[in-house]
C-alpha cells in the first residue's frame, strides 16, 4: 500500500510582485516501509511541498489543484482537528536546525512526555517510554538525561532527540527536512545509520529531503528530483544515479564534489539561475539552462518512462524510444 | 626563500569565565599548529566544528590574539603586532567570511562596501567609481550591482561581493572561510573556479577553511586536517588523498561518499562526538573516538611521522588499500 | 552571469514612503501628523484670533460660528489657543527629543561598544536618572530655577535620555557581534569609523520609530507639567494649561477641557499609528515579503 500519494499538487504564494507558483502539478508516491529522498536546490519547492503535506503553510499560500493522499485519505480535505490528530502520531517531522528545534526552557524529559498527551498512560510509563526512545537513538544514560535541558546537549545529540520524539508514536510517515545539513559529516554518518536501523525496526516510511547526494544514495530506496517547483525525475536510487534520464539530474551529479575524481581547475557548474516563478517562461522549466534543448522544449514535457519505475519530464526520452 | 606565511606552534587561548561554582580557566582553541604557505599557493585547512580552524584563520587575519608561538608573514612577526602597524598589512592579508550577506554592512551600497578598503587605508585620491566597476567585473558581477544593497542580492552574489571587497587593494594572501558553505552544488563550482582564476591572474595565495574534503581536493596544493585545535595530518594534497594515514582523515573521506548507491564505502565510523576542549583527552586526543584504539593511544602523544610528501601523527596509522581500510 | 533583474529601484526614503502610504494605519498617521505640523507652523495664518487677546465680556461662551470651540474664562478664543498651543507642544517636543536622541546615541553607543567599565558607569547613570519619578525631578528643578518652557524642556530631555540610551546600547551590543563588524575590523577600520559608519546607521531606524512613538508621551508630559503649573506661564497657551483652566471650570463649561484634550488625543493617535507603520517599514526584511 502507498503511504503517501501526491497527485498534481499545485501551490502558489501571493506576493506583491504577483502569484509565485512554487509547486506546479507535483506528483510522487511513498510506498510502505520505504525511504524516499527528495533532492533539489534552492527554489525547487521542497519546503513548500513539506508544508503542504503537513498543512502548516504560510498565510499567503494558496493550494490550487491536486491531492495529498495519506493512506487513502486526502489530507487537503481534512478538518483542522483531524489533521492535528495525525501530526505527531501518524505523520511526524524532524527539522533542519537542531539548535532551535526544542523548547529551551523545558527539560527534554518534560517535552518528551508532553507530546504523549494523547496516550492514556501513567506518568511513569510515559517517562519509561521516553527513556527507551532516547536509548534507541544512541543517547547513553537516558534516564538521567531526561532531566537535562536542551542546551546541555550538543547539536548532534539534539537531532537524535528530535528523531526520538518524532518516532516515539511509531508514525507511518516520518518527514525529515535536511536533518543532517547542519551537522558535521562524521556525525551525519552516525545519524543516517541510526535512522536506517530505526526505520527497519519500526517499519515506517521516511521522506528524506537533502541536497547531499551521497547521503541520498546511501540511505534512500527511491529518489525524486525537483527543479523550480516541478518534479523532473523519479525512480529508484540506482536507476536515477547510475542512468540519470533528465539533463538536470545529469548535470547535478556531475557537479557533485563527491563525484569528481580527477583534479581540475575548471569545475563543472550549471550556468544561469532558476527562472522567475512569478512570470514563468512557457515550456520545459529547465530549457534555458539545458545543454540539450531543442525545438520541442518550447512545450512542457510530460513525465515519460525511461524504464519501468523510472520517469523523467524530458522530451528526449520519447526521442530515444522512437529512434 | 622565505615562505609567504609561516605558522610555528601557534596557540590561541581564550579565557573561560568562572561562575559561582566554577573556577576561571582557559581553553586552547588552537593548540600548537605549524604550517607554511608559499606565495601563489593554495592551502586547505579541513576540520569539523570545534577543530579551531576558524580561530586559526582569524588569528592570521589579526582578529584574534595568538597567545604563544609565532605567525610570520614574509618573515615579520604578526603576534603581538600593534594594530597601528598591522593596519598596513591589511592591504596584503585579507579575509572572506562565511556568512555572505551577514558580512556585508546592511546600510551600505555594494559600491560603498567594496571600496571601503580604499577609504580605510586613506587612499581617497582614487576614482572609487572606476575601482568599483573594475572589482565587480573581476568577480563576474554586472556594474549595475554597485547601487544595490545586501538585502537585495542572493547568497552566491553576496559571496562574490565579499571576494571583490577582499581583492580591492591587490592582496597577497586571501583567507577564505568556508567559501562554498550554503551554496547549491550547481554553483559551488563557480565560486571555486573564480578563486582558481583569480589565483592564476593575480598570483594570490589562498588559505581555504572548510569542512568539505571534496572542495579541498580540487583546489588546494597542500592540506592540513585539524582536530581539537591540532593538526593530525598535513601535506601535499594529492599525497594525502591518495594515501590517507590518520584514522580521522579516513573518517572524513568516508563521510563524503560519492553519489553512487553501489559505491564501495570505506567502512570507518567514528563513535561519539568530539570531546570538550575544556577536558582534553590524554595522550592522542583522537583516541576517544578512534576505531583503531590501542592502549598506548591514551598514554602517549603521537609525534609527527613523515610519509613522502605528507605527515601524520598517529601511533598506528591505517592505510586505504583502495577497497578497504587496513589498520596498522 | 545572468540573473533575475530587479524592478526599478526607488531610493531608500522612497521605499519607506511607498510602503508607508500603502498601510492604512500608516497613511492615517501620516495625514494626522502632517495636519498637526501644518497647523503649528502656519498658526498665525490659521488661528482666527490672537490667543492672548482678552475679551472679558464674551467669556465662557459655548462653541459657535464665531468661536469654534467657545471662549475661556477671560474671553480668549479657545480654538486659537489650541492652534497656538500646538506650537508650544512642538517647541517642547522637538528640542526635547532631539536632545534625548543626541545624548542617547552618544552614550548608548559608547556603552554598547566600549569597555565594560565604561558600560557599567553609563548604565549606572541611566538607572540613577530613571529612579527619579519625573514629576518629583521636575518639582526639584522648578524649585531651583522657577517654572518656564525651558525648564520643561530640560526636565523631559534629561529623563528621556536613559530610554533612548538603553535602546541604542542594546542594539549596539548585538551589532557588535555581527559578522560585518568583524569584516570591517579585518579591513583595518578604526573604532570611531565602525561606530559612525556601520553601527550608527543601523541604529537610526529603530530609534526613529521610538522617537515617533515618544512624541505623544513628551507632549503629554509637557501638558501634565503645565497643568501642575510648573511649565509655561500664563498667558502663553499650551495644551496643558488649557486642560488646567478647563478642569477648574468643568462643571458648567466642559468644552474647555474637551478642547484641551482633543489635540492630545489626536497627537497620540497620529504619531502612534505613524510609529507603528514605520517600524514595519524601516526593517527592509519585513517589507511585504511573500513565501519562500
Amino acid at each position: 500500500m502507498t503511504v503517501l500519494d501526491i497527485r498534481n499538487l499545485s501551490v502558489s504564494y501571493a506576493t506583491p510582485r504577483g502569484e509565485l507558483k512554487a509547486l506546479r502539478e507535483v506528483s510522487m508516491t511513498v510506498p510502505e516501509r520505504s525511504i524516499v529522498g527528495i533532492v533539489g536546490e534552492s527554489g525547487c519547492g521542497k519546503s513548500t511541498l513539506i508544508s503542504a503535506i503537513i498543512r502548516l503553510m504560510a498565510p499567503n499560500a494558496q493550494v490550487g489543484a491536486g491531492s495529498v493522499a495519506f493512506k487513502g485519505d486526502d489530507l487537503l480535505t481534512l478538518a483542522d482537528a483531524q489533521m492535528r490528530a495525525l501530526r505527531g502520531t501518524e505523520i511526524s517531522m524532524v527539522f533542519q536546525d537542531p539548535m532551535q528545534t526544542h523548547n529551551p526552557v523545558l527539560t527534554v524529559g518534560r517535552q518528551m512526555m508532553d507530546i504523549q498527551y494523547r496516550d492514556a498512560l501513567s506518568k511513569a510509563e510515559k517517562r519509561k517510554r521516553a527513556a527507551d526512545m532516547l536509548a534507541l537513538v544512541g543517547i547513553p544514560d537516558a534516564q538521567a538525561r531526561l532531566n537535562q535541558y536542551p542546551f546541555e546537549f550538543s547539536g548532534g545529540m539534539r537531532q537524535r532527540i528530535a528523531i526520538a520524539m518524532a518516532l516515539m508514536a511509531k508514525p507511518s510517515l516520518l518527514i525529515a527536512d535536511e536533518p543532517t545539513t547542519a551537522l558535521d559529516a562524521t556525525l551525519e554518518v552516525q545519524i543516517i545509520k541510526r535512522l536506517r536501523e530505526l526505520q527497519d525496526d519500526i517499519g515506517c516510511s521516511i521522506l528524506f529531503i537533502s541536497h547531499h547526494l551521497g547521503v541520498i544514495a546511501e540511505l534512500c530506496d527511491e529518489v525524486v528530483v525537483m527543479y523550480a517547483g516541478e518534479v523532473v525525475e523519479a525512480g529508484s536510487v540506482r536507476d536515477v544515479f547510475h542512468s540519470p534520464a533528465h539533463p538536470y539530474t545529469r548535470a547535478l551529479l556531475e557537479c557533485d564534489p563527491g563525484h569528481i575524481k580527477e583534479k581540475t581547475r575548471n569545475l563543472p557548474t550549471i550556468p544561469g539561475s532558476i527562472p522567475d516563478m512569478v512570470n514563468l517562461p512557457g515550456g520545459c522549466i529547465f530549457a534555458d539552462r539545458c545543454p540539450m534543448r531543442f525545438e520541442a522544449c518550447a512545450t512542457r514535457p510530460a513525465m515519460a518512462e525511461a524504464r519501468t519505475g523510472h520517469k523523467a519530464a524530458c522530451h528526449l526520452i520519447k526521442v530515444e524510444e522512437t529512434a | 626563500m622565505t615562505a609567504l606565511l609561516e605558522i610555528k606552534d601557534a596557540v590561541v587561548r581564550f579565557a573561560v569565565r568562572g561562575g559561582v561554582f566554577r573556577s576561571a580557566g582557559s581553553i586552547d582553541a588552537v593548540s600548537g599548529v605549524s604550517l607554511k604557505i608559499e606565495a601563489g599557493q593554495t592551502y586547505g585547512i579541513v576540520g569539523e566544528s570545534g577543530s579551531g580552524k576558524t580561530t586559526l584563520a582569524r588569528a592570521v587575519a589579526g582578529l584574534h590574539h595568538a597567545s604563544e608561538g609565532s605567525i610570520l608573514y614574509r618573515g615579520q612577526e604578526l603576534r603581538d603586532l600593534p594594530e597601528s602597524q598591522f593596519r598596513k598589512l591589511r592591504r596584503e592579508i585579507v579575509m572572506m567570511f562565511q556568512d555572505p550577506i551577514g558580512s556585508l554592512s546592511p546600510r551600505l551600497s555594494i559600491k560603498s562596501l567594496i571600496t571601503e578598503p580604499f577609504r580605510i587605508q586613506g587612499m581617497k585620491d582614487r576614482d572609487l567609481d572606476a575601482e568599483a566597476k573594475r572589482l565587480l567585473a573581476m568577480v563576474g558581477l554586472p556594474p549595475e550591482f554597485a547601487s544595490r544593497y545586501p538585502y537585495q542580492i542572493s547568497g552566491g552574489q553576496a559571496r562574490r561581493v565579499g571576494v571583490a571587497r577582499a581583492l580591492a587593494l591587490d592582496p597577497k594572501l586571501l583567507i577564505a572561510d568556508e567559501p562554498t558553505a550554503g551554496l547549491d552544488v550547481s554553483i559551488q563550482g563557480e565560486m571555486l573556479n573564480l578563486l582558481a582564476r583569480l589565483q592564476d591572474e593575480l598570483g594570490l595565495a589562498i588559505m581555504i577553511i572548510t569542512h568539505n574534503l571534496n572542495v579541498v581536493r580540487q583546489i588546494t596544493d597542500r592540506v592540513g586536517i585539524m582536530y581539537l585545535g591540532k593538526l593530525v595530518e598535513e601535506g601535499d594534497t594529492d599525497t594525502v588523498f591518495a594515501n590517507p594515514r590518520h584514522p580521522y582523515t579516513l573518517a572524513l573521506l568516508a563521510a563524503n561518499p560519492e553519489p553512487d548507491p553501489d559505491a564501495q564505502l570505506m567502512r570507518i565510523e567514528l563513535q561519539g562526538e568530539p570531546p570538550s576542549i575544556l577536558h582534553r583527552p590524554t595522550g592522542c586526543e583522537f583516541h576517544t573516538r578512534c576505531p583503531f584504539l590501542q592502549p598506548r593511544c591514551s598514554r602517549d602523544v603521537p609525534a609527527w611521522q613523515l610519509d613522502g610528501a605528507a605527515a601524520h601523527r598517529c601511533h598506528f596509522p591505517a592505510s586505504w588499500t583502495g577497497s578497504e581500510v587496513e589498520p596498522s | 552571469m545572468r540573473d533575475a533583474s530587479l524592478p526599478k529601484r526607488r531610493s531608500e526614503l522612497g521605499e519607506i514612503l511607498y510602503h508607508l502610504v500603502r498601510d492604512p494605519l500608516g497613511l492615517a498617521g501620516l495625514v494626522i501628523v502632517m495636519l498637526i505640523l501644518a497647523s503649528a507652523i502656519f498658526a498665525p495664518l490659521i488661528a482666527p484670533y490672537d490667543p492672548i487677546a482678552l475679551n472679558v465680556p464674551d467669556r465662557l461662551q459655548g462653541p459657535s460660528t464665531a468661536h469654534l470651540m467657545g471662549t475661556d474664562q477671560l474671553g480668549r478664543d479657545t480654538f486659537s489657543r489650541v492652534i497656538w498651543g500646538g506650537r508650544v507642544a512642538l517647541q517642547v517636543a522637538l528640542p526635547t527629543i532631539g536632545g534625548a536622541i543626541f545624548f542617547g546615541l552618544l552614550l548608548g553607543m559608547i556603552a554598547g561598544y566600549g569597555p565594560k567599565w565604561l558600560d557599567n558607569l553609563i548604565v549606572l547613570v541611566f538607572d540613577t536618572i530613571r529612579s527619579f519619578p519625573t514629576v518629583m525631578f521636575a518639582l526639584a528643578v522648578v524649585a531651583l530655577v522657577g517654572p518656564s518652557l525651558n525648564t520643561v524642556i530640560v526636565v523631559i530631555m534629561v529623563t528621556s535620555i536613559p530610554t533612548y540610551g538603553r535602546v541604542v546600547r542594546t542594539l549596539t551590543q548585538s551589532l557588535k557581534e555581527a559578522e560585518f563588524i568583524t569584516a570591517e575590523k579585518s579591513l583595518g577600520a578604526s573604532t570611531p569609523r565602525i561606530m559612525a559608519v556601520h553601527i550608527l546607521p543601523n541604529v537610526l531606524g529603530p530609534l526613529a520609530v521610538l522617537a515617533a512613538m515618544d512624541i505623544p508621551t513628551v507632549v503629554g508630559l509637557e501638558a501634565g507639567l503645565s497643568f501642575l503649573g510648573m511649565g509655561v506661564k500664563p498667558p502663553t497657551p499650551s495644551w496643558g494649561s488649557l486642560l488646567n483652566d478647563g478642569y477648574n471650570l468643568i462643571r458648567n463649561t466642559p468644552w474647555l477641557i474637551i478642547a484641551g484634550g482633543i489635540p492630545l488625543i489626536l497627537t497620540t493617535i497620529g504619531f502612534t499609528f505613524l510609529g507603528e507603520a514605520l517600524r514595519d517599514v524601516v526593517d527592509p526584511k519585513l517589507r511585504g515579503k511573500g513565501g519562500k
